[in-house]
Formats: C-alpha cells, structure tokens, sequence
C-alpha cells in the first residue's frame, strides 16, 4: 500500500515538473489544452449564435443551451427562433424538431461528424478523436487559449474550411465555423455556474 | 418370357424418352408446403424473388484505406454498368444524381409536409426558419443552391424520411466496416434467389471483374444468400459425384468377388436402373417436374433394388443336381422365395406410399419415386431376369464361402439373442429418460461451414442489413388500395418508431405515395397569384425578401398541374428498382402485394404488439421470417412423422393379414422395432438432433429390414414344414443366408460413404441407414425363433 502511494507520488511529481517545465519555455500544446479541459467532466452554457450565409438577406441569430458530460455526451437545444434539439451519445445522434425525431450513427455522416467532434471533442478534452480529424495548431496560454481545426480529409474540408474555438482555462468560450464558400458562423458561449447540486460540478469546481 | 423382355424393353424406351424430357429444378419450392398460409405465401415470394434473396454483401480488404476505397468507387461504377446487378451500394452517393433530381423536380407530390398548413401564411414562414437554421452549417450545402426553389425545405423533409435507421460507416467517400479494415458494398443481383444458374454467372462475373484489384494485392470477400445456394449446390453436386464413384466401384468389385462374372454384375444393374429411370419418369408424369433433392434421396433406394437382383441372381441358381433342366433355377426361385420379395415389396411400398399424402412437394416426389422405383425394380427382378439368367449368376466366385460364414454367424447369432434384447430395452429406456433427438431444423440441413457464416454475419453487421426478418405485407385487388393500405400501416409503424419500440421501417410510399395522398398534397398548393401574397406576408422581417421567391412561386405553381406518380409511371426512372422490391404488381388473379420490411434493432419487437398495433389494418400480416421457417420445417417434420407412423402400422397390418401368425409377426417386426430404438438411442446418446432426413432413413431402414425379417422367417417356417433334411434344402438355405449377406453388405457400404460426407443431408441418411440395416440382419438372426437348423 505504502508502496504504491509512494510510486503514484512520485509519478505525479514528475509530471507536475514537466508541466512547470513546458510552462517555463511558453509551449501551451494541446495536449496540455486538452488535459485542462479533460478536467472538467461535465458542464452547461447558454449560447448565441450568429450565423452570415451569403444567400440570406440578413444575419439570422440563433439561441439556446448547451451541455456536455464526459466521456461523450452531448447536447444542443436551440431555443430561439426554434425549439430543436441534437444529442449525441457515443457514436448516435438524435435530432428532434417539433414532433419528429430521427436518430442516426454519427460515423455514417461524416460531414456532420466534423462540427459534432469539432465541439464534442473540445468541451470534452478528447485529444485523440481531435488529432484523429483535424489538424490543429493551439495559441495562446492557459488562460487565454485558442485552438485552430482544419480538416485533415479533403473530402471533408470541402464541407468546412475551418473551425476556431477559443477560451480561458478551463472553458469554451467562442466557437467560429468558417464554410468553404465564406458563409460563417459564430457561436458565443456562457457557462452556466449554477451546478452546485450536482456532485460532479461541485467536484470540478473544487479541482479549479 | 420373351414377351416380358420386350415389354420391359418397351417401358425402358418410354421412361427413358420421358426421363430425358423432363424439368429438373433445384430451388426451395420442395421444402415449402405445396398449399401455403397467407404468411407462408409472403415468405415463399420472398424466398423465391425477395431481395433477401438476392444481395450479395461484398467486402474488400488488404492494403491501405485509400487504396481500399479507390477500388470501391470504381469497381463500384464497373458493377453498375455489368447490367447484372439492380443495385449496387458503396456509400458513393454520385450515383444518386439522376435520382435526387427526379425527387427534386417531384417534391409537391412526394413531400410529407406538403399540406394546406404548410402554405398558411403561418406555415410558410415557420417552414423558411427552419430551412435556414440549416444554412451556415455542413447540412446547409445541400440545400443552399435550391434555396430559392424550395425554401420550405420539402428536399430536406423527404431526404429525412428516407434516411435508413442503420447504415454503414462512410470513410474516404465509401461505406467500410466498423470491425475491420475492409471497404463494404451491397448488390442485389437482378437474378431470382432461386435462379442459381442467374445467381452462379453473377458471383463468376463479379470475381473475375475483381482480378485488377487482386493484382494491386487487394482481397476480396463475398457473402450473401445466393452464394451459399450456389456453393452449396457445388458442394453437393461435387460430393455425390464423389460418393456414387466411390460406391459403384465398392459394389462392383464386392459382387465380382461374389459371383466370379461380369455378366452376373451386368444383370445385377438392371433392376436398378429400371427402378430410376421408372422413379424419374413417373414423377415427371405426376408433377410435371422433378426436383433435385427427389433424385438425390430417391437414388438412396438403389439399396433396396440391388437387393432384388442379389436375392435372385444368388437364390434361384440351380440345384447342383445332375439333369437338371435349364430354367428350373427361376421357376423355384418363383415359387419359393418370389411370395417373401414380394411382401418385402408391399411393406416397403407402405412406407413410402405414406409420404405421397404429404402436403410438401418434396416428401410426395420422394414417394412417388420410391413407389414407382420399387415396383420397376421388383417386376424387372421377376420377369425379366428369369429370361436373361435362367438359373441365377453362372459363376460361383466366394458365394460358397460366404454362404458356409454367414451360415456359422446365423447359427451363433441366436446365443446373442438375450444380450441384444436387452440392448434394445436399454435403448427404449434411453430414448424414454433423453430428450427428444426429434429437434433438428432447417439450418442442420445446410452445408454452409461456420467459417462463412462467421464471415456473412460481419458483412451483415458492416452494412447494417442484418435486419430483413420480420415484415408486414398487405394486399389489395390493386396499386391505388395497396399503396394506401401501405400509408395507414405506416402512420401506425411511425407511432412505434416514436415510442422507441422500433428503429424504423421501408415503405414505398415514401417514393410512391399512393393516388389518394398526391392528390390531396396538389390540391394543398395554392395559385400563384395567392401564394405570392401568403409569401409577402410570411417574408416580413424574414431571412429571405419575398421577391426573390419567384422560382419558389413558379415551381409550386407548375406542380399544381403534375400527373399523379404511378408504379408505371416510374419506370425507366432510377425509383423503379427502390419500389418494386417493395411493391410487387398483382397477376394471375394475384393481388398487389406491399411489403414493408421493418428494422427492429437488436432487442428485436414482439409480432404480438406489431399486431395490435396494426389490428386496424385490414389484411396486414405481420410476418417473422425465422419463426415462420422454423414453423414450416416442424410442420414438414411432424407430418413426415405421422405419415411414417401409419406407414409403418399399415406394414404391421400387412405382414399379420400375410402371416397369419401373430408369433411369426412378432418375429419379423420385434428385429426391425429394436434396430431401429438402437439406432435412434445412439444417435440421441450423441447428441445428434434429428430431422427429416434421419426419418427418411429410418423409412429406408424398415423397407430393408424387413426383407431380412421375411427370409428369416422364411427359412424358419421352411424349417418347420420339411421334416427331416435334405441336400438341396440345406444348400438354398445356404443361398439365402449368403444372399442376405451379400445384400447387406452392399447397402452398408454404400451408405456408411454417404455417413463420411460434409453434407448433412447425405451425412443424416447415411448415419441411420448403415447401423440400421446391419443391425436388422443382426437382430433377425439373433431374433429367429425355434431350434436354428445347424444346433439339430
């Protein structure tokens, strides 16, 4: 018993000096991003989203709630100018808009995959679906970060040129969907504090 | 006697000219009950034509994933162009374009939003949000250059409807498996299920089409229902080849010893090929066809004509009396021991004329053949070898030897008596304490290894077609009832999709709504005068400025005016092949049939709710293809039983009004009853599950065995009725022991080859045939009653 203890220790020290180390020479990587946003297990934010498609006459605000729960739940509910909401568990989507709702494998859409990981795998700290998908290049610190995703398949960058998400430590702040053809959207996000019922909440909250 | 040998030449030419004339098939239709239930008919149209029947799951596999799905794509268009294949799937959707334009240019009629709602100015604009809530995002891309087309969304309303529950995994443009590094495609070929030449030239033409890719070190894998038929069909063609060579030479060489002549041998023949050609040609003339699987098992009755001309050619050789006049050979054997071939013939023919009531084409040919057969070979061995070999086979070869062996066996035999009688109570006990063997069902009956279905099953699960067992079929007298027959059982299968209990069903009113359903949708369209103002207001602060909805305005107005969608209509239009798999038109008195194919997930749905849920539905018929063929195959195996049963009391009945003795009945049933448990308690002991092959054999093993039984008795009462003993008494007796001998050993040889086989089929019969049929001279020697001849 004693043992082990001393050993996991002893590894977390190790791991805390490369932390420090890596933080010293001003490298915030992604696996360091992804390690701080894995530390936040599950979470709820309001969003407004802003959406310029160049057939439209005007700009078209969408809004509603988000939620994730790791390892890979996920949930949008968009409440102006619609109720519709899609979640994702595992590799299922379900989208239901008044009264129908369709459910489909993620992995057979993979044009829908790219914005659902590209979220998903973000809130969540997935690293390894992100780099799986995306070429990414993060900027910025701890504090202060920005994470950029370009497709790595050409088929699929065909469907969308980039995505940018954006935040402070722990937290998604912005998400910014750029199409090939220069439509764009962009995503402002909230998070939602008052979990303090929940044990999950009030555990990370105590982690930060 | 000459006159019999040009009748016999006579009825040999007309068999003949009958036999060469005659269809052969080799699909399903014996297995399936010649007089079907409703349900029962849906799943014969769906075994026969279906397209169950037809796909052929194809994987590629081996090299990198670009390499893998490169080859997809175009051997994928090379399968399209072959015009072997109605379909073929990969996940490449530019094979769709014809088609998208098609539902595109059809949205009113085709939509299931289109109502007069959906055109309130109301309507109107909650169907502009929720199309352009799609804009900006990858699901957008469709839809942005028709926007001002359809900017109610009636494109993305259909493509939702459409979307399958369960589909492949999409990488690199093509479907792949989930499990494996392996692209997957799905065809259907345009060959029936049951047309195995149209299904083998496809499957030859898609592997030889895959050489290319083979050269760049891809592999390919091929699954599907058509494959197994066609293997299996390879398979068994091959083995009985196989079996019958290796059974002719065991034979042949086995009577050249007996009888030292190639004449003898030659003769031996023609029972047996007057049996066949005989079995064949009446059958053809009773059903106007002969199945495969007939000839397959009728041919197993060579056992019991070879028997016939052994008996004779053994029994009626001549007296070695000095003087004696040529012929006397067959007139004694006439008198003598003709009346126990004879009863032997009656019994057998009990046994099978009860299969010929049997409501299944398959079990009633077998009968027919076998009757018919018999007879042939029974009249031949009577008439027209006593003009061919006056006095039996000439040569004597080891007939002596054998004779002087099988008489020492048959003299110990009767000490055994007591030891194999309590073997046989044993077995009884046995087969009372062990579950019933009687459990085999029709999966036993293929030859398909596990390796391949281990392989189906992955390619199954790959594209997501693992479903396709349980369907609802309607009918109507025609297109218009069927397909609103259709639309009612869907708006109650929507209601289970929505509670969860099912995953989804295909229909073909979601490309083929029926009259009724497009005339309403026309009719929801306003002119274009009203729908321009309904448009002005719903654009209000909107998205979209209603003077750019003109094309929208003009496309609404112009479906206003389009003819109704038909199954003819369709076509030569890429819907075609989607609705008649799902449609079938009405002939023949037939009615038009629809059926839905449902995707109950893993957990699968209980037919007793799909039921209730469609009880307003008038005629649906919910049908589970698994339960359904189980169920047939118990009903095949129970009638089969009961027929064997009365065959086998109507033997009884024949052998008592014959011997007149209840003592000699009992000694000629009491050998055949216990061979029989013995067989059937080892077989159970085995674990063996038994089915209606084994019962074949068992019929087989009666027939032949009580021909042992008779002579036994023969001998016996013979022993009974001349007093004292005489040379030429001791040496018939001796024939026949050797005959009895000589017959057996045939029979076991022959079918302990089929006991060797991989198929079941031929494995099953062998396996009860070639015990049983030893067993039952065994028992009969050891059974005979009274003082055996040499203990006097």
């Amino acid at each position: 018993m004693n043992t082990l203890r001393r050993v996991l220790m002893a590894s977390a020290c190790a791991l805390l000096v490369i932390g420090t180390a890596r933080a010293a020479t001003g490298t915030f990587d992604l696996a360091q991003l992804t390690q701080l946003l894995a530390s936040k297990r599950s979470g709820e934010a309001t969003f407004v989203e802003k959406r310029e498609v160049s057939v439209l006459d005007r700009t078209v605000m969408t809004s509603g709630r988000l939620s994730f729960e790791a390892p890979d739940t996920f949930v949008r509910e968009n409440l102006k100018p619609q109720r519709e909401r899609v979640a994702v568990v595992g590799n299922m989507v379900t989208m239901s808009r008044g009264d129908r709702t369709r459910s489909v494998a993620l992995d057979t859409v993979p044009e829908a995959s790219v914005i659902i990981e590209a979220i998903r795998g973000t809130l969540t700290g997935n690293r390894e679906s992100l780099q799986k998908l995306f070429e990414t290049n993060v900027s910025g610190n701890a504090e202060r970060w920005a994470l950029e995703l370009v497709p790595r398949d050409a088929r699929l960058r065909a469907q969308v040129a980039t995505v940018r998400v954006s935040g402070q430590k722990a937290e998604v702040r912005e998400m910014l969907v750029v199409l090939p053809d220069g439509d764009r959207s962009t995503m402002t996000i909230e998070p939602v504090l008052a979990r303090a019922a929940s044990p999950a909440a009030a555990g990370s909250g105590a982690a930060r | 006697m000459a006159r019999a040998l040009v009748v016999w030449l006579l009825a040999l030419l007309a068999a003949a000219f009958v036999t060469a004339r005659s269809h052969y098939v080799a699909d399903l239709s014996a297995f399936l009950p010649s007089a079907p239930s409703a349900e029962q008919a849906v799943l014969l149209d769906q075994l026969r034509s279906g397209v169950a029947a037809r796909l052929v799951l194809i994987g590629i596999e081996g090299s990198t994933p670009a390499q893998r799905s490169a080859a997809s794509l175009e051997w994928g268009r090379v399968l399209r162009k072959s015009g072997l294949f109605e379909s073929v799937n990969n996940g490449d959707n530019s094979q769709y374009e014809s088609l998208g334009t098609f539902l595109f240019e059809h949205r009113y009629l085709l939509s299931p939003a289109v109502d007069a709602q959906r055109f309130s100015v109301d309507g109107l604009r909650s169907a502009i949000d929720e199309t352009v809530s799609l804009l900006g995002s990858p699901a957008g891309a469709m839809i942005k250059p028709v926007l001002l087309r359809d900017p109610t969304g009636e494109t993305v309303r259909m493509a939702e409807s459409m979307l399958p529950a369960s589909a492949p995994r999409t990488e690199g443009g093509v479907w792949v498996s989930r499990s494996a590094e392996r692209a997957v495609l799905l065809a259907t070929t345009r060959a029936d299920g049951s047309d195995l030449d149209g299904q083998q030239h496809a499957l030859e033409q898609l592997r030889d089409g895959f050489a290319p890719y083979a050269a760049q070190g891809l592999k390919l894998v091929v699954s599907g229902a058509g494959t197994f038929a066609v293997a299996s069909r390879a398979q068994i063609k091959h083995e009985v080849e196989r079996l019958a060579i290796a059974g002719s030479a065991a034979i042949v060489l086995l009577m050249w010893l007996a009888f030292g002549s190639l004449r003898a041998l030659a003769i031996a023949v023609l029972p047996v090929g007057t049996g066949v050609l005989a079995g064949i040609a009446t059958v053809s003339l009773a059903f106007g066809q002969v199945h495969g699987i007939t000839l397959g098992f009728g041919t197993t009755l060579i056992g019991e004509a070879v028997d016939y001309a052994i008996y004779y050619l053994i029994q009626a050789h001549a007296p070695l009396v000095a003087g004696a006049e040529r012929g006397s050979g067959a007139r004694r054997w006439i008198v003598r021991n003709w009346p126990t071939v004879r009863l032997g013939l009656w019994t057998s023919l009990c046994g099978f004329i009860a299969l010929i009531f049997s409501g299944f084409p398959g079990l009633a040919q077998l009968g027919v053949f076998s009757v018919a057969g018999l007879i042939a070979a029974a009249l031949t061995t009577r008439f027209v070898l006593p003009v061919l070999a006056p006095d039996g086979a000439p040569g004597l070869g080891l007939r002596r030897q054998l004779g002087a062996a099988t008489g020492r066996a048959a003299s110990f035999a009767p000490r055994l008596r007591w030891p194999l009688w309590l073997l046989a109570l044993a077995a009884l006990g046995l087969l009372l304490w062990l579950p019933s063997p009687w459990r085999g069902d029709l999966a036993s009956l293929s030859p398909i290894s596990s390796d391949a279905l281990k392989l189906d099953a992955q390619l199954r699960g790959d594209v997501g077609a693992t479903e396709g067992g349980t369907l609802v079929a309607l009918s109507a007298s025609d297109e218009a009832g069927v397909l609103a027959l259709a639309e009612q059982a869907g708006a109650r299968l929507d209601r289970l999709v929505t509670e969860g209990a099912l995953q989804g069903y295909d229909t073909p009113v979601r490309l083929l709504p029926s009259p009724a359903t497009q005339a309403a949708r026309r009719s929801a369209l306003p002119d274009a005068p009203e729908l321009r103002g309904r448009v002005a207001q719903a654009a209000v602060d909107g998205p979209i400025k209603a003077e750019r909805l003109e094309p929208f305005i003009a496309d609404v107005q112009a479906a206003r005016s389009q003819p109704t969608l038909t199954r003819a209509s369709l076509q030569g239009t890429p819907l075609a092949t989607a609705v008649d798999a799902m449609l079938v038109p009405g002939r023949d008195g037939k009615p038009w049939r629809v059926l839905l194919s449902l995707q109950t997930g893993e957990r699968g749905i209980p037919a007793d709710r799909l039921r209730t849920a469609l009880s307003g539905v008038p005629g649906a018929q919910v049908v589970q293809i698994s339960t359904e063929l189980g169920a047939l195959y118990s009903r095949y195996l129970r009638e089969a039983m009961w027929q064997a049963g009365l065959g086998a009391l109507a033997v009884c009945v024949l052998l008592g009004l014959y011997l007149r003795s209840w003592r000699r009945l009992l000694g000629v049933v009491e050998p055949i009853a216990a061979a029989v448990l013995v067989v059937l308690a080892a077989l159970a002991l085995h674990g063996a599950a038994l089915g209606i092959l084994h019962l074949v054999g068992f019929l087989l093993v009666v027939a032949i065995g009580s021909n042992y039984a008779l002579f036994f008795d023969q001998l016996r009462h013979a022993q009974g009725s001349v007093s004292g003993s005489d040379d030429s008494n001791e040496s018939d007796d001796s024939d026949t022991l050797a005959s009895l001998a000589l017959a057996n050993l045939t029979i076991v040889i022959s079918f302990a080859l089929l006991a060797l086989s991989s198929i079941p089929a031929l494995y099953a019969i062998g396996q009860v045939v070639a015990p049983g049929t030893l067993l039952c001279l065994l028992l009969s020697a050891a059974f005979v009653r009274g003082t055996p001849r040499s203990a006097v």
